[in-house]
Formats: structure tokens, C-alpha cells, sequence
């Protein structure tokens, strides 16, 4: 070996040795880099929960702590029921079920003893708190608010207490409800048009043994609830299973099996819509790639920025008003020019004005003599299609009829393309009733009913074709007596916007149709009539000095803008 | 070298990749542990500070702490575990404990109590039954949660909230997952098992090319060395580059181109010397035949000569022979140098040459007082050689046992197997001192220069009965020792030509053979003080 050749391997060892070692202290800079990320960009397939741990009874409980221990035995019954067991006598744990409604109270309640002489080896107590809601077991939840008091008996044995009788059903507080359940949006199909979907708001336990989707998704292969049965369909044919659900680089491999039909489009399109949305619109994988599998074969695969149509009402937003009898579109400076055709024109005797979707919409007034319908186009004219002076005011729906409530003929339905008017069935018990205001929402499927001044309804509209009928009737909210209903609006298809006329002053609260849960909108200015759509409510105040303004609710929620401070009118939107 | 650079390097790997992994693992799971436990201690604090009493405000105090803290308990749960609205995912799940007080405890995710390990919950509860609530417990093991169906790495934590106002006592359990640790330290431990393994393939190739660098050269100047032992006066080195290896090559190469001038010089000078034998010795013949003519008339008239001039031819005559014989083998081993001596082969009995040459040689014998003993095989003994030749060697042979036998017999044994013949001359003269069985062949070598020359040769015959032997193929030896006289065997093939590959005759004759093996096989201890002669005298 020359000395230049061992010169050269030296110095080439030299360099190695200079590398290698600055290569463990330096982060080299380069990229850009492909990041494999199991969870993805979007959401999880699960949230973060906490749950109750049931305590055994312990000897030194007495029949208060007890009592407390089997409530929070029931708040853990479907994690664990061995421990509620264990509160229970033999007798009381073969004749004791948990099925049926769930019954939940408010986190306050108490425990009465009797009085002290009473004591012996049985203690019958009583447990008294205020009813809040029920979770059916189609997992609806109905708010409620009325006392409440269940008898509870135990007995003494050995050292503590068991539960020796008690009603049958979980008794859960608020609390066990905000920490295990969580509010669940679920979407069917509408029976009628089959081109829409409709939201089902359910409340879902979390499952320690599944992810949250799997849980959602487990749910959705299920009928909805009652509110909806009949309404809706689903595009999962019955005997549908989920084999799995994992996630995997930036997707969700949803894996099924059952008799499905990868031939059928319309129906792998709509199952994915039903998907998508059950999950995306609970913050579930959201903005993730949903592949779908039909026995470990791609059945259909749904990505992030594809347009969503299922929720689409074709209506853009345009918002209109009426204005001494014209109609007028709102712009987004303050007014805008009249309508084409006559209900641009000034007409007295027009009013509860109300617009359908589509390309070339009609509007529909109700008149002292029925409800007149005229198109939006310069060649539109007047033409009464409904007859009738005790009629509630015109509602359209998504398929483009014009729905209205005679308190003599009953439901009617109008439909402009064969130029008919036929009448709907209805429950029996609403014929009996005063029926003010009838209100389809854009989804087409629910319906607002406003049953004289203070009770507020939904119900939906079931079946099709001759079949179709109103069904599922419930209490949505009622207000005290001497209280009004002054208006009702869709704001979305699981919003209401109920404004009430109060002894104390206007309310305007937002009601979610599927759970009663209720949100206050402060009030400024006594509101005459309000629209809404989506994130949009506008409403008309008469003014003091006797003009007409139309004001506008502001993104916050909370506070109201002046959107034409003179010479407004009642806003209106189309649908809803 | 590249075994023990293989060894040593793999050693030096194995100890710095332990030492290695071993901070690596030590460095990671201290910094997890260090980090997890601050979480968890940040985390007592905030579920103490948030069920403490006097940090709730009025309305929830009312409840005695029964009803309101049930809800202060999820409130600070979802802000612990990342449960609440818009809560961040934990990379841990928490468990409290609180056996006295019901619906008092919770657990994230699927943490159920039975996960925590046994001792760690033995070790809180004695904590706090001894009152120690600050005091912290740490465990580290596989735990298989619920649901799962392989157990997991995890690290527990384990403290006590103590609530001093109404006496609960919490037990809070955090489960650090120590799975992405393991992982990494997996991956880790990989990395350097095959950084290790590649730096020990890569030691042992470096090893292997600066040594195959090193010994490749010095392999080529053995093999060059070797061939050039073999006679391969031309080999060569190639010389590359200017290193010690280069310099080694030129250094033999120099030696080889000297070693070989010197050999052509003393071949030279050896066929100079030949040549001049050669001629002096043909030159001489024609004088000497004159001088012999004359002589022979002066030793046929020396009758009529005064006695002293009768004396004086007598010796002239005598002087002559031994001249003329000399100059006879000088022109016969001229003849050898020369290469130009040839065989006269036929197939003969060699015990009928053995006959001849002792027939020729008992003159001399008796006149030596020297007796014969002939050990013939009764099987003719059939040799293709040239007859002339041979019966010279004998003749040689026995002249010399008998001029150094000092009149004792002369033992001449005749052998044979399937390739060889063999003839063995035993005298038991003088003998031969050490070294002496090679210079006996040597030209014109006298034992004992002092002694006189009795028979006259002419200290050529032993080399030419060499060289005659050699022309068969044959081999000519000598064995000798001081005081025991010598053996000459002489060793010819069957066929003339025929490679030989062993004697049928021993050369040391056999009862000093036998007499040697007797030496050996005797232990010391049996014979400490006998010499040589006393064993002589037994035989």
C-alpha cells in the first residue's frame, strides 16, 4: 500500500468518524415529506369520555349512602351491572329489570327517611327530585319537567343495607346523562322524495367495548325513532351488519356485510350520504375519507370534498319581505326591487305570504277567501287553488305542493303540476283540536303544528303517493296560559323558532325537535312575524312611531341589526 | 488478522451497544416517567383545588358536599381527561377512587379499578391508612385492559387527594401508555443491532483488504523464492509503487540477478576446469603411450640392468600403470561431465555380477587377509543395467571395504524386491566420521590423508561409481561410523530409468539397527552407567 493510498483511507475514515458523529447531535433539514398519519387529518373515530365507577355497598353505609351507591350503580349498569346486582336482595335481582325508558332527574335529588322510631330490618325511603327527561328506547330523548318520587325498600343485612324493592328502569341524574350519553344526529332518508335526507336526533351511550362510530353507525342500521317511523327509510337493507370500522392513513374503512347490492348506484350513493353525514355531523371522522366495504370489498368510498346534496333544499338565500302588500326582494344593502309578476304589485287583502324552492317559485298568500297563488315571473298572476275562511296560512313543501290546515276539510294539499287540491289524513284527535298554524319544514318530512295559542306540536308527514298522511304527532312545547304563540319559523330541519307573546314581554326561544332542548334569543323589539334559514333569522318590528322595520338576528345569537329601518314588512323565506 | 479484528470489533460493538441502549432506555423512560408523574401531580392539584369546599362557591356548598360535588367531580374529570366540550384527547387515562363516599368515583375511558396492579393499590391504601397522603406510587408493567387482547407496557401513578374540610380521601391512578416508549426503544435497540452488525461486516472487510494488501505480495515473493530454489534462475518480482513491499521485491529481485550471475560463473568456471581435465587428460595419451612403449622395453631388458636401474624400471613401470588408470578415470568422469556417457543395458543376474566383482577382487583380498561372507538371495536377482558399469561399482566398492577393512571380512549382501536390486558392501574398518557418508563421493576425497594408498586408486572411483549409478537411476550411499566401519549400498531399479522409491537393503546394516532400537527401548533407570561398549559387548 502506497502512503498516498493509505493517506487517502485515512482521511476517508477521518470523514466517516466526523459524520457519524455529527449525524447523532444535528437534526438534518430537508423534505418536503410524505407524513403517514393513522389518525388522519380529520376527527377520530372516538371522544374522550369519563365515567362513573360503581362502588360495592359498603358495610358502614346506612340507607342514605346506599341509596346514592345503587343511583350511581344504575349511572354504571351498562358498563358494569355486576355492582348493581350486589345492592339488590335475591328477590329484589330476579323481579328487578332494566329496560324500558330511562328516567332521568336532575342531579339534586334527596333521599327521605322515615322518621326514626320507624326503624327496623326494612326502611322504606323515598327518593324525590324533579323529572327531567326520559330516554326512550328508541334512544329519543323527551324533556319533561314535573316532580318526581319513586318508594325504594331495603333491608338490613348483616353489616349494611340491600334494596329489597324498587321500580323497575334505570333512574339516571343529568349528570350520569352529560357524562354517558351524548347527543347524536342520525340521517334517513325522506320516505316521500327519497332525494332528501332527514335528521333523527337520538341520545347514544358511549360504549367502553366500541368506538363511538361504531356505536353511531350500529344505531343508524336500526328503525329511527317514533318521531320519524313511517317518515323516513333507510338505505341499509334489513340484515345489515357492521363486520368492522378501523382507521387507517388519512381513512375510515367502514366494513359490511349483509344483502347488499354493489350493483344498485342510487343505493350505494344514498348509504353514503346516510354515512357521511351520521358521522361528519357528530365530529366524527370528519374530513376523512369514508371507504366502504361490502364483506373486505370497496363498496363505494366517500372523500372530504365531494358536494353533499343530501341536505341540499335548493333555495339559495335569498330572502324577500312584504312591504304594504308587495313583495320585494332584501338585499344584502337594505331593500331591493319588487318581485315580477302581480305579487310585486300592491294588493290589500294578501298576507302570511310564503315562497316555494326551485328554479321558477311560486308564493302563495292567504286571502279572506282562500290561499291565491301567483309565480314570481312577469307573467305571474293571482289564482286562488284553495277555497276556504278558516284556513291557516300556505306552507309549501320541498316536492313543490302547498300544504294548508281547514279547520273544516281538515289537511289539504295542493298540487300545482296536475292543478288539484286533495285532502291529507290526519291523527283523529287533531280534528277535535284548534289548529292555527301548520308549517312544513324544508326537509319535506316535519311538520310544525301550532294547536291553539300555547301548544306547539311536530309531528311528520308518513307515507306517499294516496298513502301520504300526517303521523307521529308529539308535544314540542307549550307555553303557560295567558301566554301566545305569535309565530313560528324553520330555521333548519331540526330547529324551530317559536316566538311567544307573554304577559311579561316577548320570548323567542329555539326549540331542537328532536330532543326539546331550548335556547333563549334575547329580544330588543316586540317582533310582529320572523323567518329563518340556517344561520339567518329576520323578523319585522312594528316601530313606535308606527312604521315597519326589519331587523336581522347578528351571528352572535344575541343581539339584533336594523336591515331596513323604515317601510319594511314580514320577511319571508322560501319553505319552511 | 481478520478473525481477531472480527472478534475484537465484534466485542467492542456488543459492549458500546449495551452501553448504548442502556442510556438510550434509561434516558427515554426517566424522561417519560419524569413527565408523567408531573402530569399527575398537576392533576391532584386540580381535583383537590376543585372539590375543595372553600373553593366552591355558596350555592354548591349548601348541598354539604353531597350533591353538588358529584358534578364538581365530572367538571374537573372532563377538564383532567379532555372529556369536556371541545376537550383535547390525553395521551393517559385517569382513575379516582373513593370507597367511603358513593358516586364518588370515575374512571376515563375503559380504566376499570381491577387494572390497577395490586401492589400499587396495597402500597397507596397503607398510605393512607398511616396518614402519608403526599407520598407518591410508581409502578411500571404490562396490564391488559378491558377489551384488549394483549397486555400493555403502562406506567401507574398513584397518589391520594385528601380533602381536609370533610375528610373523603380520593385514590387518583394515572395509566400512562408506555407503548410508543417500547416501541421506540424497539426500534432503537434494531437500529443498533444493525448499525453494529454493519460496522462489524465492515471492520472485518477492511480488515480483510489490508491484509489480503499486506500478504498478497509477500505470498508471490515466497512462491518467487520457492522457484527459484527450484532451479528457476529467471523468476522475478513485479515492483509496484515505492513502499517496503516495493523495496522487498527489488532487494529479491537483486539477489536473484546476483545469485544467478554467480552461478553462471561457477558453471563457467566448473566447464573451464572440465574442459581442461578433458584435454590435458586426451593430451597426455599420446606422450604417455611413447613413455609407455620405452618404459615396457626397460622392463623387459631390466634383467640386464645393474639392480639399481633394474629397480628404478621396475618402479617406472608400476608409476606408469597408476598414471595411465588415473588418466583412464579422468577421462571417464570427463566423459560424465561431458554428458557424454551412455548405457550398455541388458537384463542380467546381478548375483553373477556380484560373483565377477568378488572374483576380481580376491587377489587383493587375500593379499589384505581379508575374507568374503556373501549373503545371495537363492532367486536370481534380474536387473536391466549395463554389465561393464556395474561390476566397476562393485569392484570399487570392495576394493575400498578391503583396503579399509583392516583385514576384517567384508559382509556383501545382495537384495531385491518387485522395482529395485541392491548390493551392500559392510566393512567394519575405521569407519566414518559424521558428514563423511557425502564426502566420500566427492573427487579425489581421502579419508585419512596420512594413511598410505595400498591399492593405488585414484580418488576417482567412488565418484565415478556414482555417476554410474546415477546413468541407472540408481542411488550410491554411504554409512559410517567411527569404530564400526562403514556399508556401501548400491540401489538400482529393475528397469533402467525407473523412478526409485525406496531400498530393498537398509544402509544402516542391521545389527546396528537393531542394536540402536535395543538403545532406545531401554529405559535409563534400568542402565544408568553402561556405555556403548558394554552394550557392544553384550551383543
Amino acid at each position: 500500500m502506497t502512503r498516498t493510498r493509505r493517506l487517502g483511507l485515512m482521511a476517508a475514515l477521518a470523514a466517516a468518524m466526523v459524520w457519524m458523529s455529527t449525524g447523532c447531535t444535528v437534526i438534518s433539514m430537508g423534505g418536503p415529506y410524505t407524513v403517514d398519519n393513522d389518525d388522519g387529518g380529520g376527527d377520530p373515530l372516538n371522544k374522550p369520555f369519563q365515567r362513573m365507577i360503581a362502588i360495592a355497598p359498603q358495610p358502614n353505609w346506612g340507607p342514605d349512602d346506599t341509596i346514592r351507591g345503587l343511583q350511581a350503580a344504575m349511572a354504571a349498569y351498562e358498563d358494569d351491572p355486576s355492582i348493581l346486582a350486589e345492592y339488590l336482595t335475591p328477590e329484589a335481582r330476579s323481579k328487578w329489570t332494566a329496560g324500558g325508558p330511562v328516567t332521568v332527574i336532575q342531579d339534586a335529588f334527596d333521599v327521605v327517611l322515615p322518621p326514626p322510631r320507624e326503624t327496623g330490618t326494612t326502611v322504606k325511603i323515598m327518593l324525590k327530585g324533579h323529572w327531567a327527561a326520559r330516554i326512550n328506547e328508541d334512544d329519543s330523548y323527551t324533556p319533561t319537567s314535573a316532580p318526581w318520587e319513586r318508594p325504594f325498600e331495603l333491608v338490613k343485612v348483616g353489616q349494611g343495607y340491600r334494596v329489597s324493592d324498587l321500580p323497575p328502569g334505570l333512574v339516571l341524574t343529568e349528570s350520569d346523562v352529560a357524562r354517558a350519553y351524548r347527543q347524536t344526529n342520525l340521517y334517513y332518508l325522506s320516505r316521500h322524495t327519497q332525494d332528501r335526507q332527514v335528521v333523527d336526533r337520538v341520545r347514544l351511550r358511549l360504549n367502553t367495548t366500541e368506538s363511538f362510530a361504531q356505536t353511531v353507525l350500529k344505531r343508524l342500521l336500526e328503525p329511527p325513532t317514533e318521531a320519524l317511523r313511517g317518515a323516513v327509510t333507510s338505505s341499509f337493507p334489513s340484515g345489515t351488519k357492521i363486520e368492522s370500522i378501523r382507521s387507517g392513513e388519512d381513512r375510515v374503512v367502514i366494513n359490511l356485510s349483509g344483502p347488499l347490492d354493489p350493483r344498485d348506484l342510487s343505493v350505494a350513493e344514498a348509504l353514503k350520504g346516510q354515512i357521511r353525514n351520521s358521522l361528519g355531523r357528530n365530529e366524527i371522522a370528519k374530513g376523512r375519507s369514508i371507504e366502504i366495504q361490502l364483506d373486505g370489498e370497496t363498496y363505494s368510498i366517500d372523500r372530504p370534498d365531494t358536494d353533499d346534496h343530501w341536505l341540499d333544499d335548493d333555495i339559495g338565500d335569498t330572502a324577500y319581505y312584504v312591504n304594504t302588500g308587495a313583495v320585494r326582494y332584501l338585499s344584502k344593502d337594505g331593500p331591493g326591487g319588487v318581485v315580477a309578476g302581480a305579487a310585486g304589485e300592491r294588493r290589500e287583502g294578501y298576507g302570511h305570504f310564503a315562497i316555494s324552492a326551485g328554479a321558477t317559485p311560486l308564493i302563495a298568500a292567504r286571502t279572506s277567501t282562500g290561499i291565491s297563488v301567483a309565480g314570481l315571473a312577469p307573467e305571474g298572476l293571482w289564482q286562488e287553488v284553495i277555497r276556504g275562511t278558516d284556513l291557516t296560512p300556505p306552507t309549501w313543501s320541498r316536492d313543490g305542493s302547498l300544504w294548508t290546515y281547514d279547520a273544516k276539510n281538515g289537511l289539504l294539499r295542493y298540487d300545482p303540476a296536475k292543478g288539484r287540491t286533495a285532502s291529507v289524513e290526519v291523527p283523529e284527535e287533531l280534528d277535535r283540536l284548534d289548529v292555527t298554524r301548520f308549517r312544513i319544514a324544508r326537509d319535506g318530512v316535519r311538520v310544525a303544528v301550532t294547536i291553539g295559542p300555547n301548544t306547539v306540536q311536530i309531528g311528520s308527514i308518513t307515507g306517499g303517493g294516496a298513502g301520504m298522511r300526517l303521523a307521529n304527532l308529539r308535544l314540542l312545547t307549550t307555553t303557560e296560559t295567558g301566554d301566545e304563540i305569535h309565530d313560528i319559523a324553520w330555521r333548519d330541519d331540526e330547529h324551530l323558532l317559536v316566538l311567544v307573546e307573554g304577559q311579561a314581554g316577548q320570548t323567542l326561544n329555539e326549540i331542537n325537535v328532536g330532543d326539546g332542548e331550548t335556547t333563549g334569543v334575547p329580544l330588543k323589539d316586540r317582533l310582529e312575524s320572523l323567518a329563518a334559514l340556517q344561520d339567518r333569522v329576520l323578523a319585522e318590528v312594528r316601530t313606535k312611531d308606527g312604521g315597519v322595520k326589519l331587523v336581522e338576528l347578528n351571528q352572535d345569537r344575541q343581539t339584533w341589526a336594523d336591515k331596513i329601518n323604515s317601510e319594511g314588512g314580514a320577511p319571508v323565506f322560501p319553505l319552511g | 488478522m481478520v478473525t481477531s479484528t472480527l472478534v475484537i470489533s465484534v466485542i467492542v460493538v456488543v459492549v458500546l451497544g449495551m452501553f448504548l441502549f442502556g442510556q438510550i432506555n434509561k434516558s427515554v423512560v426517566d424522561s417519560s416517567q419524569r413527565s408523567g408523574a408531573g402530569e399527575a401531580t398537576a392533576d391532584r392539584l386540580q381535583i383537590a383545588d376543585a372539590l375543595s369546599p372553600e373553593a366552591d362557591d355558596q350555592d354548591k356548598s349548601v348541598d354539604g358536599g353531597k350533591r353538588g360535588t358529584g358534578n364538581l367531580l365530572d367538571e374537573v374529570m372532563n377538564t383532567v381527561t379532555g372529556s369536556g366540550e371541545g376537550g383535547a384527547r390525553k395521551r393517559y387515562d385517569v382513575l379516582i377512587l373513593n370507597w367511603t363516599t358513593p358516586g364518588h368515583s370515575r374512571a376515563s375511558g375503559r380504566i376499570v379499578p381491577e387494572d390497577v396492579p395490586l401492589g400499587l393499590r396495597l402500597s397507596l391504601q397503607r398510605n393512607i391508612r398511616e396518614y402519608k397522603y403526599e407520598k407518591v406510587v410508581q409502578f411500571i408493567q404490562p396490564i391488559r385492559f378491558r377489551g384488549e387482547s394483549q397486555p400493555r407496557l403502562t406506567y401507574v401513578v398513584g397518589g391520594i387527594v385528601h380533602l381536609t374540610t370533610n375528610g373523603r380521601t380520593y385514590e387518583v391512578y394515572h395509566f400512562f401508555p408506555f407503548d410508543e416508549e417500547e416501541e421506540l426503544l424497539s426500534n432503537v435497540r434494531l437500529a443498533i443491532v444493525v448499525v453494529g452488525l454493519g460496522l462489524v461486516l465492515l471492520l472485518a472487510a477492511i480488515a480483510y483488504l489490508v491484509a489480503r494488501q499486506v500478504v498478497t505480495p509477500v505470498r508471490l515473493a515466497r512462491q518467487a523464492a520457492e522457484r527459484l530454489a527450484s532451479g528457476k534462475l529467471d523468476e522475478r518480482l513485479k515492483v509496484r509503487g515505492e513502499d517496503d513491499l516495493a523495496r522487498l521485491a527489488n532487494s529479491f529481485n537483486e539477489m536473484a540477478a546476483n545469485l544467478t550471475l554467480k552461478i553462471h560463473q561457477l558453471e563457467e568456471l566448473s566447464q573451464v576446469q572440465r574442459q581442461f581435465v578433458s584435454d590435458v587428460s586426451h593430451e597426455l595419451r599420446t606422450p604417455l603411450t611413447t613413455v609407455r612403449m620405452a618404459a615396457d622395453l626397460l622392463y623387459d631388458a631390466r634383467e640386464d640392468f645393474e639392480p639399481m636401474a633394474s629397480r628404478s624400471a621396475e618402479l617406472m613401470q608400476a608409476q606408469l600403470e597408476r598414471f595411465e588408470s588415473m588418466l583412464a578415470d579422468l577421462l571417464e568422469i570427463s566423459r560424465y561431465d561431458a554428458g557424454a556417457a551412455t548405457l550398455d543395458l541388458d537384463p542380467v543376474d546381478i548375483r553373477d555380477v556380484v560373483l565377477r566383482a568378488i572374483g576380481d577382487s580376491e587377489a587383493l583380498a587375500e593379499r589384505h587377509a581379508t575374507r568374503f561372507e556373501l549373503r545371495l538371495p537363492n532367486e536370481p536377482c534380474m536387473a536391466e543395467i549395463d554389465n561393464r558399469r556395474v561390476e566397476r561399482i562393485l569392484r570399487n566398492l570392495l576394493f575400498n571395504a578391503i583396503e579399509h577393512g583392516e583385514g576384517r571380512d567384508v559382509v556383501v549382501t545382495v537384495g531385491a524386491d518387485r522395482d529395485a536390486v541392491a548390493v551392500a558392501v559392510r566393512d567394519h574398518g575405521i569407519g566414518l566420521k559424521a558428514g563423511e557418508d557425502t564426502m566420500v563421493f566427492d573427487r579425489f576425497w581421502r579419508a585419512d590423508p596420512s594413511r598410505a594408498r595400498t591399492i593405488g586408486g585414484t580418488g576417482l572411483g567412488l565418484a565415478i561409481s556414482r555417476e554410474d549409478a546415477s546413468l541407472h537411476g540408481g542411488w550410491l550411499q554411504a554409512w559410517g561410523q567411527p569404530g564400526e566401519g562403514s556399508q556401501f549400498r548400491l540401489t538400482l531399479p529393475r528397469n533402467a530409468g525407473a523412478d526409485l522409491k525406496g531400498s530393498p537393503l537398509s544402509l544402516v546394516p542391521p545389527e546396528i539397527e537393531m542394536r540402536r532400537t535395543w538403545r532406545t527401548s531401554m529405559t535409563p533407570v534400568l542402565l544408568p552407567a553402561t556405555g556403548d561398549g558394554a552394550v557392544d559387548d553384550e551383543d
